[in-house]
């Protein structure tokens, strides 16, 4: 699964560089994650407890960043273990532009893969899903950056088919 | 005579033989929910076991730790490949002389592979513990596509078989080859292309699917350490086959091996293999001396045990412009996933893919099957047909309809050009078979009229303007479909499984009341033997079939045979039911020449009886032999009435049928309508025309699961995607359209009572009928082939490729 998007961010780019680095915050921004601890500069591990469709696993695993340029541009990468619910991997190659002295225009690309049941039982929510989170990341990055954005809580207030209610 | 006299006609009546709507005698106890099956077994202590696996494609296993599942209350063990490997069971035998993982030994092959099994007091403590077993993985690539198995740089999957140049099936020329199998004539098949008028060629996709039983594979070990016997329950098409592999794999004596198979919740192939799951629960119960059951759970079933097809069939007709087929060239890449478990007869690693020829005459052809390894579930099973003959004739069945688009004619007045005449059986087929009977234009010329095949072309005409005027999003598509089957394995000459030569048995003891059992070489999964067998028996013998029951399935009571799968049934064991009845019947005729005090040679068998030529008042009943048999037998004569008959057969049987299928497909939205499904079969004589009807319906509604959107489908990284019944499309009475059934009987000649067998033409027949209707629908836009299952997102964007749809 593959996903590129941008998202304008209302604070300056160093800022930014500095928040996308700081696990306090990607503790905070990252959904369901609920323990995130730096080993070194470019490693963490971390706890996260994923859903998707009607399987709900707690995923233990490492983070690692590379490629760094400050201020500029890094991949995030992480792949963890869910036990029988499955493992997901996969990672994310972000980059920042100055639009201004007060507006940093986030560019991502992301790279997914999940396996086990988890890919088996919600393969069709898996695209959807994945936009949810990547949308909810976003809203509380920018909301953590001391401002709010325009950036959508994808499907979050959406009304949910009966099904789909059933699953989650 | 008086009026209490029966009237010959109900004297046959009486007996509800063959030709006879008997009612199904298993029903009773089905309909009342009282039948026996395996997870109905519950022995005292009985342990359960399940399985941790893999959710890895392709992964190196670098540990397995189990010490916290041990600590889970409940949990008595965890059977990893290491264990197995101190009783030497790590791998098993597969049926296609490959070898196989029970358990992960340093690498797991396809995602849900076995990795460890789990035994505890319950299964809620086996599931407990598997999620505290901590599996340490280090991914590798997986190869999901097998056009690239063979690839210079693809993944080498079968690291055991590494610097292996040669394979059950002769020579390997990749790491992830398995076999080349050559039938037919190549350079005479060569020429009659270079020679050739007309030539069509197209790659003909069978996906993966799975039979899908509702019951799942289970099984119950039981290993008594006081007699070193070891009693296994399974879910078994072939019980005799699974004590003769356990036996040479587990290395116990064969007679201290029980193994019985209950009643069984369908099987349609998927039961015919034996998996990991029993060596496991066998190894469990020898190791803990206490019984243990394993029960796959849905998505088990439908991602580990067994798929069905896969083949990947590249098609060529060589043809006159006039429409006369001159050669056929098929060369199919054949994908067995991790390792081959394809169930064919041992010498046929593509099964009987050469009856590709199907209903018509090429004088030449030529046939290659290149097997592959791929990251994906073993298997290859029969699907609810003979080995690999519903991937043959959906090949030549679609490649025919692609013909007569390229030659402008009509599908059915092609086929009827090269049909196989009437006169040129038995015919002998350029790829090897000899076809024991046919009337294949009777059979076409009966469906075109039943249904008005002319007024439905003219109709699909008229729609079709009114479609290209924009008066109509309804398109309607014809399905033709004439398929030959081959069935009933097999003559010992080319069919064994395992070096057994694929006869079967039957075992009649007639009781001194007229009364009598058969027991059995194969077992019912659902097709009825117990009522059908007992038929062919009445007919023979002459006692009703409801004083006879039919016994299969337990090892210890039932003589060797075969099994059940390949519409084996039939043409095998109801020809060894005929043969052992009327060795009773000559002996019943000795006894009653001497009670009647004639010569056996002065005696007619009279539908119940014998009765002495020309003096017709002297006739002795078979019930009344049965008693004579017990008493008064000939001087000389051993006393009983009881006969075995190891039946094996000198040719199989080739039944065949001609099907159409209407469909109107909305191009908007993709959703089609089967507008009506026209089935005729032949399958020579007719045991129970209600069970075969039955039977048909059975069929034709799986091979509509099939075409239309049933589907094992992997995503790029090896991820099942459609392991449940929420993806895998699974036909309930809403879908499944309305069956009309027709037939004509054409006997085979080689079999004692002209039976060919039918449990599976319909799905044989069916696919090709489906895939046919949906294709001609859209050949007016332009297409030639468009990829099963035909589900409705496929059929919109099949219309959207052509321009349909904006």
């Amino acid at each position: 699964m593959q996903m590129n998007d941008s998202q304008r961010i209302p604070a300056s780019k160093e800022r930014v560089w500095a928040m996308l680095n700081d696990p306090a915050v990607l503790k905070q921004c990252i959904p369901g994650c609920e323990r995130l601890e730096m080993t070194s500069p470019t490693e963490m591990t971390a706890t996260v407890v994923i859903k998707v469709g009607p399987v709900k696993a707690s995923f233990g695993g490492k983070v690692t960043l590379s490629d760094l340029d400050p201020p500029n541009s890094y991949r995030i990468s992480g792949e963890g273990s869910g036990g029988v619910a499955g493992f997901a991997k996969g990672g994310a190659t972000v980059r920042l532009e100055a639009e201004s002295a007060e507006v940093t225009v986030l560019h991502y690309e992301v790279d997914a893969q999940i396996g086990g049941k988890l890919a088996q039982l919600g393969s069709r929510l898996i695209d959807s899903t994945a936009k949810k989170l990547a949308g909810e990341f976003f809203t509380r990055f920018a909301a953590a950056a001391g401002a709010t954005t325009d950036a959508a809580p994808a499907e979050a207030g959406e009304k949910k088919g009966w099904i789909a209610s059933l699953m989650s | 005579m008086n009026d209490m006299t029966p009237t010959r006609e109900q004297r046959t009546a009486a007996l509800e033989g063959m030709g006879c709507k008997r009612k199904r005698v298993e029903d009773i106890r089905f309909t009342q929910g009282k039948g026996n099956y395996v997870d109905d077994v519950k022995l005292p202590g009985m342990l359960h076991g399940d399985f941790v696996r893999s959710p890895h494609a392709h992964a190196r296993v670098k540990a397995i730790k189990t010490e916290e599942a041990l600590k889970v209350p409940g949990v008595l063990a965890v059977i990893t490949a290491e264990t197995l490997k101190t009783v030497n069971l790590a791998w098993m035998p597969t049926l296609a002389g490959d070898v196989q993982m029970v358990l992960a030994d340093g690498k797991v092959l396809f995602q849900n592979q076995e990795v460890a099994f789990v035994v505890a007091t319950d299964r809620y403590a086996a599931d407990d513990g598997i999620n505290k077993v901590e599996v340490e993985y280090e991914p590798l690539p997986p190869l999901v596509d097998p056009f690239k198995a063979m690839d210079h740089n693809a993944p080498v999957l079968r690291e055991d078989l590494a610097g292996k140049t040669t394979g059950a099936h002769g020579p390997r020329k990749h790491h992830n080859h398995i076999f080349e199998w050559t039938v037919g004539d190549k350079d005479l098949t060569d020429a009659a292309f270079r020679r050739a008028e007309v030539t069509i060629k197209e790659m003909i996709s069978y996906h993966r699917t799975h039979p899908s039983p509702l019951e799942t594979c289970q099984c119950v070990c039981s290993f008594d350490k006081v007699k070193g016997e070891l009693t296994i329950w399974g879910t078994f098409q072939a019980p005799h086959v699974i004590r003769t592999v356990v036996s040479l794999i587990a290395k116990l004596p064969e007679q201290k091996i029980h193994v019985i198979a209950p009643d069984i919740g369908g099987g349609f192939g998927n039961k015919v293999g034996a998996y990991p799951g029993y060596i496991c629960a066998a190894v469990a119960s020898i190791v803990t001396g206490k019984p243990v059951k394993w029960v796959e759970d849905r998505i088990e079933n439908l991602t580990a045990t067994s798929f069905a097809r896969d083949y990947h069939m590249t098609t060529e007709i060589a043809a006159t412009k006039e429409g006369k087929v001159t050669g056929l060239r098929v060369h199919v890449l054949a994908d067995h996933g991790a390792f081959d478990a394809c169930a064919d007869p041992s010498k046929w690693p593509a099964g009987f893919f050469n009856i590709v020829t199907g209903s018509y005459d090429f004088p030449t052809a030529h046939l290659t099957v290149d097997g592959v390894y791929t990251n994906k579930a073993p298997g290859g099973v029969a699907y609810r047909c003979s080995f690999r003959v519903t991937e043959a004739a959906y090949c030549i069945e679609r490649a025919m309809d692609i013909l007569a688009q390229k030659l402008g004619m009509d599908p059915a007045e092609l086929r009827l050009k090269n049909f196989i005449k009437p006169e040129q059986f038995p015919y002998h087929s350029a790829l090897g078979w000899e076809y024991d009977s046919g009337d294949y234009h009777t059979a076409m010329r009966k469906m075109m009229e039943t249904t008005d095949y002319a007024a439905l072309r003219k109709e699909q005409a008229d729609k079709r303007a009114a479609f290209k005027r924009g008066e109509t999003r309804e398109i309607m598509g014809l399905g033709v479909s004439f398929f030959t089957e081959i069935v009933g394995a097999g003559p010992s000459k080319n069919c064994d499984i395992l070096g057994i030569a694929m006869f079967d048995s039957c075992e009649i003891r007639m009781h001194p009341t007229g009364a009598g059992i058969a027991r059995m070489g194969t077992k019912s999964q659902g097709q009825g033997h117990e009522t059908t067998w007992a038929q062919i028996i009445a007919t023979e013998i002459g006692i009703p079939a409801d004083n006879i029951m039919v016994e299969e399935g337990n090892t210890d009571t039932a003589p060797y045979g075969l099994g059940t799968y390949g519409s084996r049934s039939t043409p095998v064991a109801g020809a060894a039911i005929a043969m052992a009845a009327r060795k009773i019947k000559a002996k019943a005729q000795m006894i009653a020449a001497y009670k009647l005090e004639v010569h056996e040679d002065d005696l007619e068998f009279d539908i119940d009886g014998f009765r002495v030529k020309g003096l017709p008042e002297k006739f002795m009943s078979m019930k009344d032999i049965c008693w004579a048999a017990y008493n008064s037998v000939p001087p000389g004569m051993e006393p009983g009435l009881e006969a075995v008959s190891y039946y094996d057969p000198p040719n199989m049987t080739y039944p065949f049928g001609a099907y159409l299928c209407v469909m109107d497909i909305d191009v908007d939205t993709g959703v089609y309508k089967v507008r009506r499904f026209y089935a005729l079969d032949d399958c020579g004589t007719r045991i129970n025309p209600m069970i075969i009807e039955g039977q048909v319906h059975g069929g034709l509604t799986e091979a509509f699961a099939i075409a239309m959107g049933q589907e094992i489908r992997y995503d790029d990284t090896g991820n099942v995607v459609t392991g449940s019944f929420m993806d895998f499309f699974m036909p309930t009475m809403v879908e499944t359209p309305h069956w009309e059934t027709d037939f004509t009987v054409t006997p085979s000649p080689h079999h004692p009572i002209g039976a060919k067998g039918v449990g599976e033409s319909p799905n044989v027949g069916g696919v090709p009928a489906f895939s046919n209707a949906v294709n001609d629908a859209f050949s007016f836009l332009g297409s030639t082939h468009i990829q099963m299952p035909h589900d409705f997102w496929r059929n919109w964007k099949a219309a959207k490729t052509l321009g349909a749809v904006a």
